[in-house]
């Protein structure tokens, strides 16, 4: 296991460089991609121990979702859902022998806060206009607008350092224990990266939601329902 | 440190896939399946509590019937009633009626059967009365029967009136003269004496029990006991009365 400040190429396509976060990664897509299709390719109203625990799953970031956006879930159970479980899956790619978490490196996170930073822009306009949503940075006073600017984008990178923080950081701890002591030491540390990862990956998914409910306004909800 | 900008294109471009993979085979499926869970209960709801109005119209109207055909009942028992009461007098009447015709003609009945009955019991009591008679002079000895035969005619033949009675002497023929017993020749002589120039023919008749019984043209006269009791039980027919004895 190579350090997660480094980028590990394993080989090329065309010009582009492929590297290791970047096979995992698709291996999670498969994984879950593949998981979900067999796990909803038979579902019926008569749900079965499999689809009720699936649904529960779902019901579960719905019901996050409404918690925290005040708002109707169903556009955002996508993008949410999809953030969560990634992140999820990727801190507890761990688990697998020679396997280094995407989210370890520092890309993955930029990407992931990219998608959010794009999401935010996308539902806001899409909830008070284009204007609208530029308006929103003139809040509540024109004065704020410099600092409103900065903490978009500051928020942003926030996302990314803090899930690489935690992520590389757990990485870094496990790799350095277990290069110093015995197999079995490291164990409890590595009970504490899965459980930090699920934290993060709820706080990643937790923060996204935030920020888009913070562009849609206190009228979000009567417009969303309209445009329904 | 190094940032690798191809892999940010391809992480952002994968996660993007994920996201469309996802929402493809996740969460559209498993929102639409709870949708329609959610419609199917919903509809199971609406249908439930449309049955449920259904059931109370139908019991409304059930009720409604009910009180309708109670009452209808009620109409129904009132008339029967009113119809039983006045058929129960009308019954009551007329079994009043018959009974009082039957006690009627029981009480006909029952008194012609008590005439029939006395006058079979008289029919009786004469047969018995001259079978007695009869067996009580059979007891007696000849000597005294003859003694009373032959007092009793001395008297009976004195008291007979001077002229013709009955109408014995309208022809000429012979008076036959019988007795229950044989005459003695006093009294022939006083019988030839009372019916003079008239021919006598005497003769005993045993069943005149105890007497005399003179016979000529279409007349006879009588004076015997078998008369006697011929001419009470021919009163009793007539009369139709019962027996008095005196």
């Amino acid at each position: 296991m190579g350090s997660p400040l480094s980028l590990h190429i394993l080989f090329y396509i065309g010009p582009v460089a492929v590297s290791a976060p970047v096979v995992v990664t698709w291996a999670i897509m498969l994984l879950l991609s593949v998981g979900a299709w067999l796990l909803t390719r038979r579902l019926s109203v008569h749900a079965s121990t499999r689809q009720a625990a699936l649904e529960v799953v779902v019901a579960a970031i719905q019901t996050q979702i409404r918690d925290t956006m005040r708002t109707d879930p169903e556009p955002y159970l996508p993008l949410i859902g999809t953030l969560f479980l990634f992140i999820f899956t990727a801190n507890w790619s761990s688990l697998i022998p020679g396997a280094e978490p995407p989210t370890a490196h520092i890309e993955t996170d930029a990407a992931l806060a990219l998608i959010v930073f794009f999401a935010v822009a996308y539902y806001g306009i899409k909830a008070r206009g284009l204007f609208g949503y530029a308006a929103t940075f003139a809040e509540p006073s024109i004065l704020m607008m410099p600092l409103n600017l900065i903490e978009t984008i500051t928020r942003t990178f926030s996302l990314v350092v803090r899930l690489f923080g935690n992520v590389m950081s757990g990485v870094f701890v496990v790799g350095i224990v277990l290069s110093l002591v015995g197999l079995l030491v490291p164990v409890p540390l590595m009970a504490l990266d899965l459980l930090t990862g699920a934290v993060q990956a709820y706080i990643f998914s937790v923060l996204a939601m935030v920020f888009i409910a913070g562009v849609l306004g206190s009228d979000s909800e009567p417009k969303q329902r309209k445009g329904k | 440190m190094h940032f690798d900008w191809s892999t940010l294109v391809l992480q952002t471009v994968n996660v993007l896939v994920l996201l469309w993979l996802l929402r493809r085979f996740l969460f559209r499926p498993v929102v639409a399946i709870v949708a329609e869970r959610k419609a199917a209960a919903e509809k199971l709801l609406s249908d439930a509590a449309a049955k449920r109005e259904e059931a109370e119209t139908q019991l409304a109207a059930a009720t409604a019937r009910d009180q309708v055909v109670m009452a209808d009942r009620d109409r129904i028992l009132a008339e029967a009633h009113t119809a039983a009461e006045t058929q129960r007098t009308e019954l009551l009447a007329q079994a009043a009626q018959e009974i009082a015709r039957n006690r009627e003609a029981a009480t006909v009945t029952l008194a012609r059967e008590n005439a029939d009955m006395r006058r079979a019991l008289e029919a009786e009591a004469q047969d018995l009365a001259v079978a007695i008679a009869g067996r009580l002079l059979g007891r007696l000895p000849a000597e005294t029967i003859d003694t009373i035969l032959q007092q009793s005619l001395g008297g009976w033949i004195g008291s007979l009136p001077a002229d013709d009675p009955r109408g014995l002497t309208e022809d000429d023929g012979p008076l036959v003269v019988a007795t229950s017993g044989p005459l003695s020749e006093p009294v022939r002589a006083m019988l030839r004496q009372r019916f003079s120039g008239r021919k006598l023919e005497f003769k005993v008749d045993p069943a005149l029990i105890l007497g005399i019984e003179v016979m000529g043209g279409h007349a006879r006269l009588r004076n015997n006991w078998r008369a006697d009791l011929e001419s009470i039980a021919k009163e009793l027919k007539v009369d139709d009365k019962p027996i008095v004895l005196a």
